[in-house]
Parts: C-alpha cells; structure tokens; sequence
C-alpha cells in the first residue's frame, strides 16, 4: 500500500512512503550535516543517516554562517559532502523494509543538535538510536497514526514527533509556521490523530468554535499551559485526550501529566531526584554533551513538591536565566555578548518580560557610548547574528543600567 | 484610540523586523494573514499597545483582527 508520509502545504509537496524511499535511493552524496529549511529535506537525511550508519549533526535552516562556524568550528560544512555506498540500501524496497531497517540501527549511529548553553554559546548534544527513541512506543495500534507536526525540525520536540511517526510507519502532516486556516483544514482534510505543539502554538491557534473529532491526542511541551486554553482545546478536540509533557534537549521527553502535576513513571524512579527543589536527572537518562562531567544533570528547573512517595511535582520556574520564548530557550548573556560587539554600545542589560502570546518577550536596555547609534542599526546588525527568536523585540536606550550589590547586572 | 495609532504600532513592529510596512488597514484586517504577522511579531505588538494603552490584548484569548484589538481597547 502507498501510504502517505509527509504533506507539507508550504510548497503543496505530498510524498508517499514510496517516494522516501524512491528518494534514498537515487541520493548520491551525503553530507554529515544537515542545514535546510525544507523539512522532507531534513527528514530524508535523517533516515539516510541512520541506513548508511553515519553520524549526523542538525543545524537550524536560520542559523547564519558565522553561528555555524562558531558552532562547528567549520568554515565550509558544505565541503563535507561525500559519496554513498549504495550496498548498505539494497534491501529497501517496500516500507516495511525501511522500518525493519531503522530499527537495526547500528550504535555506530549518533545525532548531534544544538541547544542554548546556560554560558554563552549554544552546546551541541549528541544522542545515540537508543536514548532517542527510549520513548517511542511502536505498536499495531499506533499504526494509524496521522501526526500533525507543529515544532521545528532540527529541534528536540520536533525530532521526537518525527521518530514516533516513523517507526510507526505514520503520516506527518505540518501545520508549523503555516495560516491557521491552512492548520485547520490541514487537521480536518488528513483526520490528525495526534497533533504535539507548544503552549504558544495552542494559544495562537483560532479554532473558530468547530470540532475535529479525528484528533486523538493533544500533546503540550516545552512551556507552562494556562487552564482557559486547556478548556477550550477540550471543546474542540472533542474526543482528544490533553497531555502535558517534560521534555529538555538534553534528555527528550520525561514525564507526562495530565493537569499540572508531573509524577515519575516507576522505571524512572532512581533516575531523577530533587536538591533543594531543583530537578535533577541522571546521566545515563541524556546524550552526550562537552560539559556535562557529574553524574547528575541539574535541569535548572525548580519544582514544588505535592507528593512525596510517589513523588508528585508542579513546575514553578526557572532557576537559571535562561529565557522561555514559545518553547525556544535563549541564553541572555549570549545575546549581550553579541550587543556587546556593535560599536557605540557602552553597557547592555537583556531580559525577559511575561508576555501572553509567547510566555516571555526579550527586552533590552543599552547605554551607547555614541550619539548616532540607532535602535535601527542595532537591529539590522543582530539579524545577521542571532537566530530571530533571540533578538530582542523592545530597545531600550538608558542613561544607566542598575546593576546589583556584587556589581553583577541586575536581571528584571 | 483609532485605526491611525494602531497602524503606526503594526508599523513599528513590521519596520523593525525589516517587513514591507502596511499602507492602510481596516477593522478587518488579518494581523497574520494580511500583515504577515508571526507569533513573535504579534507578542512585540501586545507589549507597545500595553506601554501606551495599558491593556493586554491578548490576555483573555485569541486577537485576529485589527477589529478586534479595537474591541479589546474600548
């Protein structure tokens, strides 16, 4: 049968199983990293890169050539580019053989993405077959699944979506960054089972009092979601089961709740514990990461404690200064640093503002050094730096930036 | 408040990201559809309506249209 694998109504483009696979074998180079803005483009590689048991590093499509090369130290990853033995792909040709394959994975394999470093520039982590798809669950009653893809590709949540709806032999069906409209009819025209998406995603969705009996299941992350919008996604998913779950880069997906409250699955138990309220998660639990040395990962994330044993936890807020944009983190001394480079900039102060559509909104306070710095100039030179969910939206000049007691800049 | 401010604001925002500007709008203008705004870009409105009329558009759910701004700002 010729199912369908991914329809992405961006650029109208339907591929079936069959051309994924059609698809993999015609390629003829392969490149150990992978930059695009086409989302088959970055799945393709993927699932190339697990046949030809090469490793493989995801780099976001907005990243700009000097964030690259401040990532990966290359000055040209495109050079990287290199042949294909063919004999690792000559027992695919239905997609039965292909999960078969997938599943085979050699543990030479491994992934690489990036995430915001709570120091300065973003740190890669590298995962293998293994801890990625600890939580993908392959089951005949899964494979039906039609899984609406609302994250960005290259990014943890996104990559976890795309494994469960692999393996499973599912439909992908994106509804990112695309008119709400668009999303709807998308929901409605596949019959989505399962769609998965961030608070922000939810909030800024419009669903225009209809009803989509075809989703299943609704899947929160990445950010706290608000009562009203959990209420109001029930009216409208009227047969969908809501789920919040806790997922960091460094760990994929950990717990699910149902309301707010978090509870440790059994297996889990001797893996995760909490200092002083902080969530902290075993080592064997993450991929690999530069500067992770001690067995236990603080997560930064603080907790308020409803149980005891089993334990029951809320989320309350973060213990380091990393900033939620609409699930996306961002370091603030990563964005100063930058700031810091633009001529006429004397002092720089970024921090968060609660916003109701995005969770948190980058603010900045700069004192210039030169009268002829504009607000324009500032911007025009962080968009060629910084990906755009790390520019600060509101500019502020002062005359003094208010620093704290140590003489530490004080964060608002 | 009327229609001229708050384009003035969806300038702003648009100017800022380095988008073609609007040249008029109506009530029924769509802020992601017609203005081409994304959620980042609507978040930054949210925030200079709320520094000049002291109102969260978006507190209490979902704003499409310019129309509905308005409503929110009565």
């Amino acid at each position: 049968m010729n199912s369908l694998f991914f329809f992405d109504s961006s650029n109208n483009k339907k591929y079936f199983w069959q051309e994924l696979i059609d698809q993999i074998h015609d390629s003829k180079e392969f490149n150990p990293f992978c930059k695009s803005d086409d989302y088959f483009e970055v799945f393709k590689q993927i699932v190339i890169s697990i046949l030809l048991e090469e490793k493989i590093t995801l780099l976001d499509s907005d990243f700009s050539h000097e964030e690259i090369f401040k990532l990966t130290g290359l000055e040209d990853y495109k050079s990287l580019q290199k042949g294909i033995d063919k004999t690792k792909l000559k027992h695919i040709s239905t997609k039965s053989d292909l999960i078969r394959e997938l599943k085979n994975c050699s543990d030479q394999w491994e992934i690489t993405l990036y995430t915001s470093g709570t120091t300065g520039l973003p740190k890669s982590v590298t995962h293998k077959f293994q801890s990625f798809t600890r939580y993908v669950k392959i089951s005949e009653s899964n494979s039906n699944n039609v899984w609406g893809f609302a994250y960005n590709p290259t990014h943890m949540a996104g990559l976890q979506v795309f494994f469960q709806a692999l393996m499973n032999g599912n439909s992908i069906i994106r509804l990112f960054e695309l008119p709400n409209d668009i999303i709807l009819s998308n929901i409605q025209e596949f019959n989505i089972t399962h769609i998965s998406a961030t608070p922000t995603f939810y909030r800024l969705l419009d669903l225009k009092t209809k009803t989509f009996p075809s989703v299943l299941r609704i899947i929160s992350g990445g950010e706290k979601i608000d009562l009203n919008k959990i209420r109001e996604l029930n009216k409208a998913f009227i047969n969908a089961e809501i789920r919040n779950v806790y997922a960091s880069t460094e760990a994929g997906t950990l717990f699910a709740s149902q309301g707010d409250q978090f509870s440790i699955r059994n297996e889990l138990k001797n893996f995760v514990k909490l200092v002083e309220n902080e969530l902290h998660i075993h080592k064997s639990l993450l991929g690999q990461s530069g500067f992770l040395s001690d067995e236990w990962y603080a997560s930064g994330d603080l907790v308020e404690i409803i149980n005891q044993d089993p334990l029951v936890f809320k989320f309350l807020s973060r213990k380091n200064e990393m900033i939620n944009v609409a699930g996306y983190k961002v370091n603030p001394n990563e964005v100063e640093e930058v700031i810091r480079e633009i001529n006429g900039v004397n002092e720089v102060s970024v921090f968060a503002k609660k916003n109701s559509v995005i969770g948190n909104i980058i603010c900045c306070e700069i004192v210039k050094g030169s009268e002829e710095l504009t607000e324009a100039d500032i911007r025009k030179y962080l968009q060629s730096k910084l990906q755009e969910f790390k520019l600060p939206r509101i500019i502020k000049f002062v005359s003094q930036i208010k620093t704290t007691r140590t003489g530490k800049l004080k964060r608002k | 408040m009327n229609l001229e401010s708050i384009k003035t604001i969806i300038n702003t925002v648009l100017q800022n990201r380095g988008k073609q500007e609007v040249e008029s709008i109506s009530e029924s203008t769509e802020l992601r559809d017609d203005v081409g705004f994304d959620s980042l870009d609507l978040a930054e409105l949210t925030v200079r309506i709320e520094a000049e009329f002291d109102v969260d558009v978006f507190e209490d759910g979902i704003v499409n249209t310019v129309g509905d701004i308005l409503a929110k700002l009565k």
